[in-house]
């Protein structure tokens, strides 16, 4: 008897279909891996069995329970315990009080018997073999010790099945050891994991069988021991056709920019040289450091070592003014955290980036700038109505031509764009695609920092892989493909 | 321009909502008092000058989304050693020019520790009130009796200087029947809406405040916006100081400006000033102070006790905020959308 078994889930949002007919299900003390690209429904099926979310049609099995109305208390009750990839710790508390809160065992007139609480966790990980001192504030602890601590709090209430979201990103080789040493323990006392990773060796080390999903859909499930981390690549990837329909070879000019011995916060070592005209993608998965690499190119992100020469005259990073100055510009990623400024219209908008490198004049010309934003209006198609309007009423997808606008103002030579197309929609994404390869065309030289592999392929001359801070390997156009890229963003080549 | 024709009824109002506050107001005013005159409406301007000013300079602080507690205890500083320096020099420029560039680097220090020292506005501001006044008392006490104009626990202006003369006329003088301290609050309103709304300096204000992170990322320098923001406030605070004694001829280091932090946010926030930042125009804050101002004098008029003014005025601003916050809210519903 299985311990979890999940049959034909489906579920939608907004009459979008997001599982299709998903079984999933976990033996007794194994670790199984659930894998499948960004969007590809890990997630809602795992806030599902948590649950998070209802789903439509289809049966939980728990523990030889049948949860129809699986919630958030149910879940917990059962034995489903979620351990996020942010984790959720108070960290000016200490290690006992995370544990036992809202759970606190109490003496007469509701006092706190922290004394049973601390012996009671002191007790509880010696049995389980982790170095952690009750008394010590969360805050203090290595980051390694706070998932630890994470999962001890999960397991001190009974849990029989742990789902880990990507639990390794922000730990060490060293740390990664100690976490997969404490599950191999924990497997041998019949407690399961469902482990999401995108890290192949890591999948190989400690799972034991895995569930592939793909758009919605799954793929297939198995046995680890009977499948190489290719295989695995490409059937998380599948067949989808790529079609190179709008990337055309363009002519190269003098270097624009040079990175040597590149390293900071995220990424370290890296060296690109980058030609007039080309547009480069930076790729990996979340943390790989390609994201990094832009932010610290326009001196938003701390550099500590190595020369970034740009036109052949060297930058010191860390001043996004003097990046701005040596003509670069930086499209950020997460456009309502970072590029809109909601009080403002589309005119000032546009125009916010342009007024911090002309100072000098300190008056504000507004015809000239309504004609500016006309000229961009048309130049890059944004469909609105009036430059007073707020920035707010436009789609994603223009609002994102409204900020290359602000950047494209500055007359800048070098533009980095980091997720351009992230919450767009696909007739949106084919429009930045193709300005893009304009403006590439008109000397234009970009950096992209993205994940999807089609968007590369669409527009990218060369493509950047990141894995772990590092650059592995730099793609040409006709190299690049999902299966490829995926190899070395997941490492994959270290398994084999 | 095409402007005007997108511009319903509703929007108007939302957008002048504190002209409609100080409307409700001051036709409260008009029914209440027996006789109003135009002398009574001037005064009204007369005495919101130096509130007014305040308000401004708290309008500014607020637009980058800080907030600055200090301004009436820099009133009392300035204004008590403005009176000394026109005793010791008898001289109306020396005096102005003293208090605005003092006031200057009051907000200096504000605004160094808030802006680039990155301290939270609030605990800043509260220490700095409690310097600077405690620095206005002790001075006051300890400086010579000449210089402070004799009195033992209050600045006063020597009125035999040549220059006392023209000094009262500014305070107390009319152009035109209207006062001119008001005209000067008047101008400043003026050049500050100037500023915030047609230069690209006042555009950096609305953008700090609004989305700090992509401020920056458009190559704002955040740090120096807060810091001129707080250092423009102290001027005000100086200019508001001037007005202060060429209105009473005196400072009081333990009263003049009580409270006026307060006040001057109330006005700020009374103008349509989002206290969050990146929202409000200057010249609500004008007609913040002035509704205060009526207020005052409806008690007056009423002849109700007038320890029960900031009671009346606390009621006002919540329920301002009240209307501000809720409203659309209230609207969102029954438009049926759903909330962002």
């Amino acid at each position: 008897m299985k311990l979890l078994e999940m049959h034909g889930i489906y579920k939608s949002f907004c009459g979008v279909p997001v599982l299709e007919d998903v079984p999933l299900s976990v033996k007794r003390g194994e670790v199984h891996a659930l894998l499948g690209e960004n969007g590809a429904g890990k997630s809602t099926l795992m806030n599902i069995l948590t649950g998070v979310h209802s789903r439509d049609e289809g049966t939980i099995y728990f523990d030889g329970e049948d949860c129809q109305h699986m919630t958030v208390t149910q879940a917990e009750k059962l034995g489903i315990a979620f351990v996020h990839q942010e984790l959720n710790l108070f960290e000016d508390l200490t290690v006992w009080e995370n544990i036992f809160l809202t759970r606190e065992y109490t003496k007469a007139f509701g006092r706190v018997d922290k004394k049973r609480m601390v012996e009671q966790a002191q007790a509880f990980f010696t049995r389980m073999g982790v170095h952690l001192d009750p008394l010590a504030l969360v805050g203090d602890l290595k980051i390694s010790e706070k998932q630890l601590l994470e999962i001890a709090k999960a397991l001190f209430f009974q849990a029989k099945l742990l789902i880990l979201d990507e639990p390794t990103t922000s730990l060490s080789q060293n740390e990664i050891a100690h976490l997969f040493d404490m599950i191999g323990r924990l497997k041998e006392k019949g407690i399961s994991f469902l482990f999401i990773s995108h890290k192949m060796p890591e999948i190989f080390q400690i799972a034991d069988r895995y569930t592939v999903l793909r758009n919605g859909k799954f793929v297939r499930t198995g046995e680890i021991s009977e499948i190489t981390p290719d295989e695995i690549t490409a059937l998380m990837v599948g067949k989808s056709g790529l079609t190179n329909d709008i990337y055309r070879p363009r002519p190269t000019g003098e270097t624009v920019l040079k990175l040597e011995h590149w390293s900071g916060d995220g990424f370290a070592d890296v060296d690109l040289e980058v030609k007039r005209g080309q547009i480069i993608a930076l790729t990996g998965l979340q943390g790989s450091g390609s994201g990094e690499v832009l932010q610290s190119i326009f001196g938003c992100r701390a550099v500590d070592g190595g020369t970034m020469e740009v036109f052949g005259k060297q930058v010191q990073p860390g001043s996004i003014h003097r990046a701005m100055r040596a003509k670069i510009a930086m499209l950020p990623g997460d456009r309502k955290e970072n590029s809109v400024v909601p009080d403002m219209n589309l005119l000032e908008n546009m125009y916010l980036a342009e007024h911090t490198l002309s100072l000098g004049d300190f008056c504000i010309h507004k015809r000239l700038e309504n004609q500016r934003f006309d000229h961009y209006r048309e130049l890059l198609h944004i469909r609105m109505n009036q430059p007073a309007d707020s920035i707010l009423s436009l789609s994603g997808g223009n609002q994102q031509k409204v900020f290359l606008a602000r950047w494209l103002n500055t007359n800048a030579e070098l533009l980095l764009l980091d997720n351009p197309t992230q919450g767009i929609d696909v007739g949106a994404k084919a429009e930045i695609y193709e300005l893009m390869l304009e403006l590439a065309a008109s000397g234009k030289t970009i950096l992209l920092s993205t994940q999807e592999i089609p968007e590369i392929y669409k527009t990218a001359d060369a493509c950047a892989v990141f894995y772990n801070g590092r650059l592995m390997k730099i793609l040409a156009h006709d190299e690049v493909d999902e299966e490829t890229v995926m190899r070395y963003a997941t490492n994959a080549n270290e398994v084999s | 321009m095409s402007k005007q024709n997108r511009l319903s009824p509703s929007k108007l109002l939302a957008q002048y909502h504190y002209v409609v506050v100080f409307l409700v107001v001051f036709a409260v005013y008009a029914a209440a008092s027996s006789s109003l005159t135009w002398n009574g409406m001037m005064n009204i301007f007369r005495h919101s000058a130096v509130i007014g000013i305040l308000g401004l300079g708290m309008g500014l602080i607020c637009l980058t989304g800080e907030i600055d507690l200090s301004v009436g205890s820099m009133l009392a500083l300035l204004s008590g050693f403005s009176v000394v320096v026109f005793n010791l020099t008898d001289s109306i420029a020396v005096t102005l020019l003293f208090a605005v560039v003092c006031g200057a680097l009051l907000g200096l220090l504000n605004g160094f520790l808030v802006g680039v020292a990155e301290m939270p506005a609030f605990i800043v501001t509260l220490a700095t009130m409690l310097i600077y006044r405690s620095i206005a008392q002790y001075a006051c006490q300890n400086l010579d009796k000449e210089l402070i104009g004799g009195g033992s626990s209050v600045y006063r202006m020597i009125t035999d200087h040549n220059s006392y003369q023209s000094f009262y006329q500014l305070g107390n003088g009319r152009l035109l029947t209207i006062p001119v301290v008001g005209i000067i609050l008047t101008v400043m309103t003026l050049v500050l809406v100037y500023v915030t709304t047609s230069t690209k300096y006042g555009k950096k204000l609305y953008a700090v405040g609004s989305n700090q992170k992509a401020a920056r990322l458009a190559g704002i320098s955040v740090s120096k916006i807060k810091l001129s923001a707080f250092v423009l406030t102290g001027m005000l605070a100086g200019l508001g100081a001037f007005l202060w004694i060429v209105m009473n001829a005196s400072a009081d280091p333990a009263t003049t400006g009580n409270s006026y932090e307060m006040y001057a946010i109330a006005a700020a926030v009374l103008g349509g000033i989002s206290m969050s930042g990146g929202r409000g125009r200057c010249l609500g804050v004008l007609f913040g102070a002035m509704s205060y101002t009526v207020i005052d004098k409806i008690i007056v008029a009423l002849k109700m006790d007038s320890l029960i003014n900031d009671a009346i005025k606390g009621v006002i601003l919540l329920l301002v905020i009240f209307i501000q916050v809720a409203g659309p809210r209230m609207r969102s519903r029954l438009h049926g959308k759903k909330s962002v």
